[in-house]
């Protein structure tokens, strides 16, 4: 189960994620965030529900990444410790801006 | 020769010890030395003058017996060895149990609430002296070997029939808390379920109880004649597979052998008491809350004293508290498999008893065979393994395999953040396995999760039918590349290498082997 949360100020999204970003609920935030990035320079996702993270849902954060490579900026906030030790085994701690 | 029977009466003490003595050699006077009874039935005290007097007689005559004792005279006879030295029998105290409250039921006899502190089981045939025995014996064997139960004290008479008499305080069956008070539902599954876990733990030393798989044997044998040729020889291989095990099981598990003493859980009723794999155990768990009362609820009313629908949940509430998960796949597979062997039981039964004599035990008879046969075509083996779960290999079927991992680690003392990177690990093995090993088509997985104690580690291993493949052959993805010089994917099996503490791949048997160890 993944709740997604989005609030838009301008071109600043802020994605509020809370459950599980895993094989099942990846699908879903892709496709959110495919319709919600255009025109976006500023995107922040909001990791303090996030309880767990799989390779599909890292997969997702990669694209995001690369897209807001090109159009803007984009960090990552109060990660949990687990999913945080996830990003470093992976090299998502030297992608990823995270706060 | 004939037997000379002289009758004790009263007090024997040094009064009157040298007179009796007197009367008996005048009794026998001029006989050859057969066998002497003497009939204590009046006999109230006997002091070691009195004693002396049996021992004379004993010299001259050795065949000597003494029957009908009082539990009083008997004590003296116990504790002085003359039980060892000749032949007592005991006289029985008989007993009423008309009006007295029914508290419990097996196969061979029902136990009754005789007053405050003691009940008696009364057996169901009238020669039960060596049923009586015989549960006797294996009750202070269960007590030696670490099984609560109570033993009895005395053998009474009762009606025909014998009874064996219990010490049982304010004790109070599983059935009728229960049937009065459904709030406590899972604590009686939580201490009905330890109970069961401490019985099936107990090694039996060898010989010392019947083996549950002879008597299965039986029911299957029988059922040769009853089921079509095929299906009743799978049947009986099926039960012939099941391997030899010395582990205690009680043969009669329902609520109403479970009694609450005080604060104590005790096991009663243990004349079933045998050696055999749990799969017996639980076919006649499945027939005492479903199986007898299939076609008619009311028969476990008559019963437990609770309803079918209480019955139903409280059976599968604590086959789920035995086989540890909640996976309802894995739940339905062991009742379906004790269901086959509770079937045969219940259907050799009701021919060997006439039931079918009537229109309702046909029918009853006729249902369980159709069952039967349904499930001896989907199962190959009454075997099962509680930490092994066989699902297709769907990312649908994802959430179910990470929880009935869960359930396994719940079990142990791990830590959130362990249990969470084995998720991960889980995650990209079978979702792996979903998308590659029988693409385009569909096949099965088997998860199989082992959890040990020293070290404390858990052990998950992959299987699947599909393409050879070994994902750990790949080469790990450069994790120092930037976003943009990264590919999306192949982050998988890389991630599952660093969480775990030892990835494995075999190919095995036709079989994609994938091990996960992760020390806690």
């Amino acid at each position: 189960m993944l709740n997604i949360e989005k609030t838009i100020d301008a071109s600043e999204l802020t994605i509020t994620l809370a459950g599980r970003l895993d094989t099942t609920t990846a699908p879903e935030l892709e496709k959110q965030l495919n319709a919600a990035l255009d025109g976006i320079t500023a995107l922040t996702f909001d990791m303090a529900a996030l309880e767990y993270i799989s390779s599909a849902g890292l997969r997702v954060l990669l694209s995001a990444q690369k897209i807001m490579n090109r159009q803007g900026k984009m960090k990552v906030l109060h990660v949990n410790e687990t999913i945080l030790e996830i990003f470093e085994v992976t090299g998502f701690t030297d992608i990823l801006t995270i706060e | 020769m004939e037997q000379t029977i002289i009758s004790l009466n009263g007090r024997i003490d040094s009064n009157n010890a040298p007179k009796v003595e007197q009367e008996i050699f005048a009794r026998l006077a001029g006989q050859e030395a057969g066998p002497v009874v003497l009939d204590a039935e009046n006999l109230e005290y006997i002091s070691s003058a009195g004693l002396r007097v049996i021992l004379r007689l004993k010299k001259t005559h050795p065949d000597l017996s003494i029957v009908h004792v009082n539990s009083e005279v008997y004590e003296i006879l116990d504790m002085t060895g003359f039980t060892e030295m000749m032949t007592v029998e005991k006289a029985y105290r008989v007993v009423s149990v008309e009006g007295c409250e029914e508290i419990g039921r097996g196969a061979n006899g029902t136990i009754y609430r005789i007053d405050q502190d003691n009940v008696v089981k009364v057996y169901n045939n009238a020669d039960a002296l060596s049923d009586i025995q015989h549960e006797r014996e294996v009750a202070k064997l269960a007590l030696v070997l670490g099984i609560p139960t109570a033993i009895s004290y005395d053998v009474v008479r009762v009606g025909a029939s014998y009874g064996s008499v219990f010490e049982l305080l304010n004790a109070r069956s599983f059935s009728k808390i229960l049937a009065t008070e459904p709030e406590k539902m899972d604590w009686c599954v939580t201490e009905y379920v330890r109970m069961l876990k401490t019985i099936h733990g107990t090694l039996v030393p060898e010989g010392k109880l019947p083996d549950m798989k002879q008597t299965a044997l039986d029911w299957a044998r029988f059922l040769q004649a009853h089921l079509p040729e095929g299906p009743g020889r799978k049947l009986l291989a099926m039960v012939e597979a099941i391997p030899h095990d010395d582990h205690m099981i009680h043969g009669d598990y329902h609520t109403k052998n479970l009694e609450l003493q005080n604060d104590e859980v005790l096991l009663i009723d243990m004349d079933t008491l045998s050696v055999g794999h749990p799969i017996f155990e639980l076919a006649y768990m499945y027939n005492a809350f479903q199986g007898f009362s299939e076609m008619d609820h009311e028969i476990i009313k008559a019963f437990q004293g609770f309803d079918y629908e209480t019955g139903a949940a409280f059976w599968r509430k604590s086959l789920a508290a035995y086989l540890g998960t909640n996976n309802q796949r894995k739940i339905r597979e062991v009742e379906d498999k004790a269901r086959i062997l509770g079937y045969a039981r219940m259907i050799r039964r009701s021919i060997r008893r006439h039931m079918t004599d009537t229109e309702a035990g046909r029918a009853e008879v006729a249902h369980w065979t159709e069952e039967l046969l349904d499930l001896l075509e989907r199962y190959d083996t009454l075997l099962f393994q509680p930490n092994e779960l066989e699902l297709e290999a769907v990312t649908e079927n994802l959430e179910e395999v990470q929880s009935f991992v869960e359930d396994h680690l719940e079990a142990s003392d791990c830590a959130l953040k362990a249990r969470t990177q084995i998720g991960v690990a889980v995650e990209e093995i079978f979702v792996n396995i979903a998308n590659y090993a029988y693409h385009p088509q569909k096949g099965n997985a088997t998860v199989r999760v082992e959890v040990s104690e020293k070290p404390v580690c858990v052990t998950i291993t992959f299987l699947d039918h599909g393409v050879p493949y070994d994902p750990l052959a790949k080469d790990d993805p450069d994790v120092t590349l930037s976003a943009q010089e990264r590919d999306i994917g192949g982050l998988g099996i890389f991630m599952t290498k660093q969480l775990m503490d030892d990835v494995a791949y075999t190919y095995k048997d036709g079989q994609n082997i994938l091990t996960l160890k992760k020390n806690l």
